[in-house]
């Protein structure tokens, strides 16, 4: 009886030693710059797991390293405090990033550590990850390191470059036209950038962020991939202002949208991939300069 | 909910209106009895109502190429008196606010039916009650307070707090909500959605007004993430904390010398785990996976005089530099900028001129990008019948563009030649102004390292004749403008003439405009705007005026869109009362 339970002991830890689970890594070529963001995002990154044939209770945790080009590693998973995953009844499993790459277990080295702490992003560069099942008692490995190359670039959107902050046009010229200029989103986004243009009116009685948010647009375009627009504006500006000594103010921005309408970055600023945006002013009469506090 | 406002606020201008005529009578019986009461009741300020109404007819009928661009009707109310008791203790208010919402950015983006404390805390809505005694001040409901350039400033928040200055010490404190929770809704029309959002700020200092300050400042906000059901989806509930350190200091001879640096701990998503391994700022923060911690600093020196100016800027924000109170900064850059002033030839001649650069990227988690800021602005009164005015402005933006084989390199050079002439007859003085404008856009494929060059030359004479003997001030201007790009060929050619002047024995001040506008895009049949305005300023009484703005815009597109012969005509018309009050200038 005791060689029977002995054996049938042998027998599973054989079976669980040599218990081979599957990873099939699935990783977005360049996913968003802030980590924390990857596991709000099923596409960022997926892995699929096989284990078929493990014995019942089989455990798992995944062990989690992301590497430079040159093979140094500059972030690993503290596998001491990584949950610890049983396959399904059916022998196969999605996990995603909160799953992979749990933020709270990973230790990261150096500038990337630094860069993690100040940024919430590494360092642009390409990055590989690699994850490997391992036992959860001795981490010794239970199946095959999968490795995925990765780009990690922070989406900068773009700078309002023209009207310039606070730049006075002069009510003639801009009763016909008036050039709006941008620097593109950088880097070059997968698909055409949709940069929706957006002007509103400043009313004497509002600051020009409360304008931006309280609003009507004047001019609510969307220009697909180009970093100008004219605007024949088709409006009389209102006269100088005697009460409030302010001259006609416009304050305009560009919301940067991917293929989808979605904002190309919403974990920057403000989170719907607006840009800073600036102020000018309509001049009807030479004479007037606009109030500081404008 | 938008009756009730109409109607609130028609009550609120007429009971505001009587009871100031009951002041009025008040301060009239109190300043007879002047003697006997020292402290004395003083009212100042303004209450109005004004509509805005908006037309677009389409043709044909079922296109839909042309959207409206304001909120069809529109009824904003203000009501901004304050009551001084005495010469130390004063009331002021600010309400300002619309009858319906026209949010289009922001929180309360697309929002239609405002519950009610939504309408308090909408932006657009302002109602702040500040009452003052000596260097106490209480801040009650909106305020929009601006601590210091890097700690809160744009964000108007409904709540309460303080503002003491005794002698020269700053002690201040403001808390409330400055976005409700709203739900996300798929539409159409699509709401965003937000998080209710509760803000916090304090500042002690000491402060002596053109000589010195010195402050700390902190600020914060948290959402609440049950605020929203259904949550929106592409916003995450934040928390943010920032701490900086202003210092301005002012010498003799104009010398300037101001400083600000700051440290914001924020959490991009407040439901993402608890780290062990970040750094929280606790009692404030407690650190999440996604919390950072980064820096920024300002520094500007410089010399102000009546000749001369000259300062220095700069200005870093680290890419982790995140705060609620500016919700729209653009963070990772190093702009430093050269500014000057000069008066000269016995202050005919001004020149304002600034040169710098701003570096995207100083913490290398994007790709470099670099922009040169260049601008000029050169005026010289050669005579009393001949100015002229110079300016320049460049920009440059130069960066890689990630997998592409060429980098991006945008540059954008504008110059303009303005000169004036002014000829003085005995009846009529003639002021001839022309002006050319070159504008050149340059920009480079990514693909093909190609570089497409976009040029603009407008060109515009304006004709001013001031009558020395009659009340009428015309004025002519006819402009050319020609845009030209690989593909694309616009031509604008604009005339334009209006006219002003007083009637109803000066009561009433007239304005009519009248502008035709001719467009061509390549060879396409021509465009037609024709847009028509005219203000009406009509002071009815010495204290109540009635402005009249009203607008007609015709535009005819040419072949270049389908259907051919597409137009469209839109309407708007703005009107409204304002009665001004001062108690103290009546007597």
């Amino acid at each position: 009886m005791k060689k029977l339970i002995a054996s049938i002991i042998t027998i599973f830890i054989v079976a669980n030693a040599t218990a081979q689970i599957k990873f099939n890594l699935i990783v977005s070529a360049q996913p968003p710059a802030q980590l924390s963001e990857w596991s709000n995002r099923r596409e960022v990154l997926t892995v699929v797991v096989t284990a078929l044939g493990v014995p019942p209770g089989f455990q798992y945790k995944i062990k989690t390293e992301i590497k430079t080009l040159d093979g140094t590693v500059i972030g690993s998973a503290d596998l001491a405090r990584t949950p610890i995953f049983t396959p399904n009844s059916t022998g196969t499993d999605i996990l995603t990033a909160n799953d992979v790459m749990p933020l709270e277990f990973m230790l990261f080295t150096g500038k990337y550590k630094t860069s993690l702490e100040r940024t919430g992003k590494l360092p642009a560069d390409n990055y590989t990850i690699c994850v490997q099942p391992v036992r959860p008692v001795d981490f010794g490995p239970a199946g095959e390191v999968q490795c995925k190359n990765f780009y990690l670039a922070t989406t900068q959107l773009p700078i309002l470059m023209k009207p310039y902050n606070e730049e006075i046009l002069d009510a003639k010229k801009a009763q016909t036209a008036i050039i709006f200029r941008w620097t593109p989103v950088v880097p070059t986004q997968p698909s055409p950038v949709k940069y929706r243009i957006q002007v509103f009116e400043v009313l004497p009685t509002q600051s020009p962020v409360q304008a931006l948010r309280s609003n009507q647009p004047l001019l609510d375009k969307e220009i697909l991939a180009a970093t100008q627009y004219i605007w024949q504006p088709q409006l009389t500006f209102m006269p100088y202002d005697n009460e409030t000594k302010k001259l006609p103010t416009f304050i305009w921005t560009i919301q940067s949208l991917d293929k989808d309408n979605k904002p190309v970055t919403q974990t920057d600023g403000n989170g719907e991939g607006r840009s800073e945006p600036i102020i000018f002013f309509i001049n009807p009469d030479k004479d007037r300069k606009p109030k500081k506090e404008n | 909910m938008r009756k009730k406002i109409i109607t609130g606020g028609l009550f609120l201008c007429m009971f505001a209106a009587t009871s100031n005529a009951q002041e009025i009578n008040d301060s009239l019986l109190l300043a007879k009895a002047k003697d006997k009461v020292k402290e004395k009741l003083q009212v100042s300020g303004t209450i109005g109502v004004t509509y805005e109404g908006y037309g677009l007819s389409r043709s044909p009928s079922g296109w839909t190429g042309y959207q409206p661009r304001r909120p069809w009707n529109q009824v904003r109310f203000n009501f901004t008196p304050t009551f001084n008791f005495g010469k130390n203790f004063s009331l002021p208010f600010n309400f300002n606010f619309a009858a319906i919402p026209t949010n289009f950015a922001g929180p309360y983006a697309g929002i239609k039916k405002p519950s009610f404390s939504q309408f308090i805390t909408n932006p657009m809505n302002s109602f702040g009650i500040n009452p003052k005694y000596k260097w106490a001040e209480l801040q009650l409901g909106t305020q929009y307070l601006k601590y210091s350039d890097l700690s809160t400033g744009d964000i108007g928040v409904f709540g309460y707090g303080f503002d003491l200055r005794p002698k020269t010490f700053l002690f201040k404190f403001f808390t409330g909500i400055s976005q409700q929770g709203i739900n996300y809704v798929l539409g159409p029309p699509t709401v965003t959605g937000a998080y209710k959002r509760k803000n916090w700020m304090a500042q002690i200092g000491t402060e002596k007004e053109g000589s010195y300050l010195f402050a700390f400042n902190i600020a914060k906000g948290k959402d609440v993430p049950t605020s929203a059901a259904p949550a929106p989806l592409t916003i995450r509930p934040q928390e943010g904390v920032v701490l900086s350190i202003v210092s301005d200091l002012y010498f003799e001879k104009g010398i300037y010398f101001k400083a600000e640096g700051a440290q914001s701990t924020f959490t991009k998503d407040v439901a993402t785990p608890l780290s062990p391994v970040l750094k929280s700022l606790k009692p404030f923060i407690e650190a999440h996976t996604s919390t950072i911690t980064d820096y920024a600093a300002q520094l500007a020196i410089g010399k102000k005089g009546k000749k001369l100016d000259l300062g220095v800027m700069v200005k870093y924000l680290g890419a982790g530099f995140q705060t609620i109170g500016y919700p729209f900064l653009q963070s990772d850059r190093l702009d430093y900028t050269l500014n000057t002033r000069i008066n000269a030839w016995k202050n005919k001649m001004n020149i304002v001129a600034s040169l710098g650069q701003r570096v995207n990227n100083v913490s290398n988690t994007a790709l470099k990008a670099k922009q040169f800021i260049g601008n000029l602005n050169w005026f010289t009164q050669f005579s009393d019948k001949f100015s002229l005015n110079v300016t320049y402005n460049n920009f440059g933006f130069q960066a890689a563009s990630g997998f592409n084989p060429y980098g991006i390199k945008n540059v954008s050079n504008d110059l303009g030649i303005n000169p004036t002439f002014t000829f003085t007859g005995k009846k009529i003085i003639h002021l001839l102004s022309m002006s050319y404008n070159y504008s050149k856009y340059d920009e480079r494929d990514v693909l093909t390292g190609l570089t497409t060059s976009n040029n603009t030359h407008t060109a515009l004479l304006t004709y001013v004749p001031t009558y020395l003997q009659k009340e009428i001030a015309p004025d002519f201007s006819i402009l050319y403008f020609y845009n030209d790009v690989p593909g694309a060929k616009i031509t604008l050619a604009t005339l334009s003439a209006a006219l002003s002047m007083p009637a109803v024995k000066k009561k009433m001040r007239l304005r009519g405009q009248l502008q035709y506008t001719l467009g061509k895009l390549n060879s396409f049949s021509s465009s037609n705007n024709l847009i028509a305005s005219c203000n009406i300023d009509f002071k009815l009484t010495k204290k109540l005026t009635w402005a009249t703005f009203l607008t007609t815009n015709y535009f005819k597109y040419g072949n270049e869109i389908l259907p051919n012969g597409a137009n469209y005509t839109e309407t708007s018309c703005r009107t409204g009362f304002q009665y001004r009050f001062d108690t103290k200038k009546q007597k």
